[in-house]
């Protein structure tokens, strides 16, 4: 049955995320550290490459810049926000967007394949901005009594029920926003990464090391399947920058509406 | 470029899914807190899960006047 000895499997866990300094002694500087500077130059040599000719003919470069700053504009910002007054926030949505994109996109790319956002820290940051600058334009727009009473009031809920209603509504704009907003980053990194690495450790065992020729077999599937996993996880990390900069977006958008 | 033909969720609703899961989440927790608090204090174990479903209840009362109205 076994043509040789079999290894014990160690399954990937949460100790999977531990990354190691990766300089001794600088003990900050590990690998998300890394792969968010990495993200912040990328992003700026892309966008700074795309407005420095900018021509009315634009080239290769330009036309792919004004594509994604377009995108974030128009169907984000002006969609959820309102064609008066979302010019303020497209630059915080434009670099919360791509900021995000990239670092969940980083845990795809050949070599470096880490999520910055696994780690959560890195997620309630994120979070935390957006819910200080959406409390902070409401408080701007309506003042701090009346932005409260905005963000109490549901709004078409008949006057006897507002006493039972207030706390839920009020919970739920200030507590679960933030806490989901950031939660639901972290998971869906987390889990995909951990669901990667099951698929490729598990199928890299199993061809390797199990020593079973019919586990090699499975292993090879496995491994396939891993790939198949990657593609859907590309897309789960598109969607979780665009599901947290259009949430961002709408909170804007209800802090500073008249009546919602 | 009609946008009234749009057949498409914008961004401008599209969220709502996500907003409306922050209120189911937000009505559990205020009520079934206060049903553990109330529980602690009279030692007794019902009023938890009572909290629970009351403020899930509350909470599709409130979606049902929130966003029920539109379309």
């Amino acid at each position: 049955m076994t043509a040789g000895v079999p290894t014990e499997f160690i399954a990937p866990g949460p100790q999977s995320f531990d990354t190691p300094p990766i300089i001794d002694g600088v003990d900050w500087f590990t690998k998300p550290v890394l792969v968010a500077a990495l993200s912040v130059v990328v992003i700026v040599w892309f966008f700074w490459g795309a407005s420095r000719k900018a021509a009315v003919v634009p080239s290769k470069l330009q036309f792919a810049g004004e594509l994604g700053y377009n995108f974030v504009r128009n169907s984000i910002a002006r969609d959820a926000i309102g064609s008066q007054e979302h010019m303020k926030y497209v630059p915080y949505l434009c670099g919360l967007f791509f900021f995000i994109l990239l670092n969940n996109v980083a845990a795809t790319v050949p070599l470096i394949q880490f999520p910055t956002f696994s780690h959560i820290g890195w997620a309630y940051v994120a979070a935390i901005m957006s819910w200080v600058i959406y409390n902070a334009v409401g408080i701007r727009k309506h003042g701090a009594w009346g932005y409260f009473k905005h963000q109490t009031m549901p709004a078409g809920v008949p006057a006897w029920l507002m006493p039972l209603m207030i706390p839920i509504e009020f919970i739920s704009n200030i507590l679960v926003r933030p806490v989901s907003l950031s939660l639901r980053l972290f998971a869906n990194m987390f889990a995909g990464h951990i669901l990667l690495l099951v698929f490729v450790l598990g199928g890299e065992y199993m061809v390797f090391e199990a020593g079973s020729i019919a586990l090699a077999g499975v292993g090879i599937l496995t491994f396939l399947m891993g790939f198949a996993i990657a593609g859907l996880e590309l897309f789960v990390q598109c969607i979780q920058a665009y599901i947290f900069v259009v949430l961002t977006a709408q909170y804007i958008g209800s802090a500073i509406a008249e009546d919602h | 470029m009609s946008e009234h033909q749009d057949p498409k969720p914008s961004p401008a609703n599209s969220g709502d899914g996500w907003r409306v899961l922050s209120y189911l989440i937000g009505g559990v927790l205020v009520y079934g807190g206060i049903g553990f608090g109330l529980d602690r204090l009279f030692g007794t174990q019902f009023l938890l899960p009572v909290g629970i479903v009351l403020g899930a209840g509350l909470t599709i009362l409130m979606l049902h006047f929130r966003y029920g109205s539109r379309s």
